[in-house]
């Protein structure tokens, strides 16, 4: 094992639950049969102020969730959501299984933020803070036809992700009137 | 260094080294040559094969062949019957059986022979009904293990044989591997028997294989006449001068009752100070060999707590391999039926004749620690706290 990766195994950092209120998500493979849940705490600039793990893996799932812990404290949600950094000296795809947790606890809070939005227009993409209306303008005004094209276009999707189907449901909506 | 790891393999004993020293240095010659050095040579291996013989209570020193290692007689004992019985196109064999009778068991069934793959219980006890429901008058061999690698679970093989030997006419292999050194051998029903040195203190590479007299076995490594014909290649004289120690140091010198009063404290204490510890293969420990432990740490990752324990200086085995596109829990746990989440986080304590009770102190002193920290970052939480 690498030096880091094996530092971070034996002395993993933020095990745990996040305290309360905490938004969590899980990830496991069918291939290895590992099995990781990660817990955020984020504050109200969508700051993660808080970031824990637990994991029934490999040493190399341990050490990229323990790492991953470190590296999105202090980061905003979209920015946590669009790390793609590979680790030094971890199997990558330990590496994904642990993003993919994380992942699933931001759209926890992504999906929970939307149901509290208390605006006047319909909020859907929380990472980005992009409205129904704006999305709606931007598909007429530009003839999109896929998710990927309004993410390109205003951003929205383009974060955590958990708006897709949201997203998508506009524009079958535009599409068809 | 603790090493708890003595199926995987053993320390070459001192007794064992210092018989083989001098046929790696003064003593050498082709045992096959007419002259001095060659006829002490084949002295050397002659005395060898009479503790080998002894060891497994053979009742003639020609019934046993030396071979390479523990896979090379299990593999010749198979596809030696099979070619002599051309005719006979069905093998019945167990689900928890070593890699060398399993993989050659899978192979086989692509050549065109029918395998019948006898299941355990949750002990790991196989159902001898099976057994009778299996051999048919087409039936060339039947292969079972007589102790398991990983849970030393021990089949009855004189049952078995006699089982095989009254309702069929299919020769019995035994692979006896992992039982020789550690208990008593009784080869009464027993047609093929494989050993293998280094899991009894000889060096690794050399291998025997019993063949009861009458039973004729195609050769499968083609050249010279030695072994009696049966099996060719210069005859590795230290190795077997190696095994030959092992033997007689296990006949004369066994330990087995301080082994087992060993492992005994170590799986009482494990599974009592433990909460998520469960035994895997039967509880009766008459039924098991003296030295193996098979534990499972529910809910923890057995290769996690491998790596924990080895940077303790303590070497153990963890029935999960991670591999980065599998992570297969181990074919004998699976077919005990033992929980997913149980059997990757099993680990095999196997103790040998130079364990200490100190030794044994010190693995219990740190493995709590190590399964606590490990439950304390598992996700299953809940499961848990339910077992406390």
């Amino acid at each position: 094992m690498h030096r880091e990766a094996a530092y971070h195994f034996f002395n993993p950092r933020n095990v745990g639950d996040a305290d309360e209120p905490r938004f969590a998500g899980r990830a496991a493979s069918l291939t290895c049969g590992a099995h990781v849940r990660f817990s955020i705490q984020v504050d109200e600039n969508h700051g993660i102020s808080q970031a824990r793990f637990r994991a029934a893996g490999c040493s190399d799932l341990v050490a990229a969730a323990s790492l991953l812990t470190e590296q999105v404290i202090g980061l905003t949600t979209p920015e946590a959501a669009t790390i793609t950094q590979e680790p030094v000296g971890i199997d990558p795809q330990c590496a994904r299984l642990a993003r993919e947790a994380l992942l699933d606890a931001i759209r926890d809070f992504s999906n929970a933020a939307r149901d509290d939005w208390a605006g006047d227009e319909a909020l859907i993409c929380t990472c980005f803070f992009v409205s129904e209306r704006t999305i709606e303008h931007e598909i007429q005004a530009h003839g999109l036809t896929t998710v990927t094209e309004v993410s390109k276009a205003c951003n929205a999707g383009a974060g955590c992700g958990s708006c897709h189907q949201l997203i998508q449901e506009i524009i079958d909506t535009e599409l068809c009137t | 260094m603790i090493y708890l790891d003595n199926n995987a393999t053993t320390r070459v004993a001192p007794e064992v080294l210092d018989a083989m020293h001098p046929f790696l240095s003064d003593i050498f010659g082709n045992p096959s040559s007419s002259h001095t050095l060659g006829r002490e040579m084949k002295r050397a291996i002659d005395e060898s094969r009479e503790h080998v013989a002894k060891l497994i209570g053979a009742s003639d020193t020609s019934e046993v062949v030396f071979t390479s290692c523990g896979s090379e007689s299990d593999n010749w004992a198979i596809r030696g019957v099979l070619a002599t019985h051309p005719e006979k196109k069905h093998i019945v064999t167990t689900l928890v059986e070593h890699e060398a009778v399993r993989n050659l068991c899978h192979l086989l069934e692509n050549e065109g022979y029918e395998v019948t793959w006898l299941g355990v219980d949750h002990n790991g006890e196989l159902d001898l009904d099976d057994l009778r429901a299996a051999l048919r008058p087409d039936t060339a061999i039947v292969s079972t293990m007589l102790a398991n690698n990983e849970t030393g679970v021990l089949f009855p093989i004189e049952e078995i044989g006699r089982i095989v030997h009254e309702s069929s006419e299919a020769a019995f292999h035994v692979d006896g591997v992992q039982a020789v050194g550690k208990i008593p051998i009784n080869l009464e029903n027993v047609d093929l028997f494989a050993l293998s040195g280094h899991k009894l203190h000889a060096p690794q590479g050399i291998g025997a294989l019993y063949i009861r007299q009458g039973i004729s076995l195609s050769p499968m490594i083609i050249g010279g006449g030695q072994e009696q014909g049966r099996r060719a290649g210069t005859s590795a004289v230290p190795n077997i001068v190696g095994l030959g120690a092992a033997c007689r140091l296990a006949h004369e010198d066994n330990d087995h009752a301080r082994i087992e009063r060993l492992r005994n404290r170590l799986e009482d204490e494990i599974l009592k100070q433990i909460p998520n510890a469960r035994l895997n293969g039967v509880a009766d420990r008459s039924k098991r060999l003296p030295n193996t432990s098979n534990i499972s740490f529910e809910y923890v990752d057995g290769q996690n707590i491998l790596m924990h324990l080895d940077q303790a200086g303590i070497c153990v085995s963890t029935g999960s391999a991670c591999h980065s596109t599998t992570h297969e829990s181990s074919p004998t746990l699976r077919a005990m039926n033992v929980p997913y989440t149980a059997a990757q986080g099993s680990i095999r304590f196997s103790l040998g004749r130079y364990n200490t009770d100190a030794e044994i102190e010190t693995t219990l002193s740190v493995l709590p620690e190590i399964i606590a920290k490990l439950a304390a970052m598992s996700p299953y939480d809940k499961e848990l706290s339910a077992l406390k």
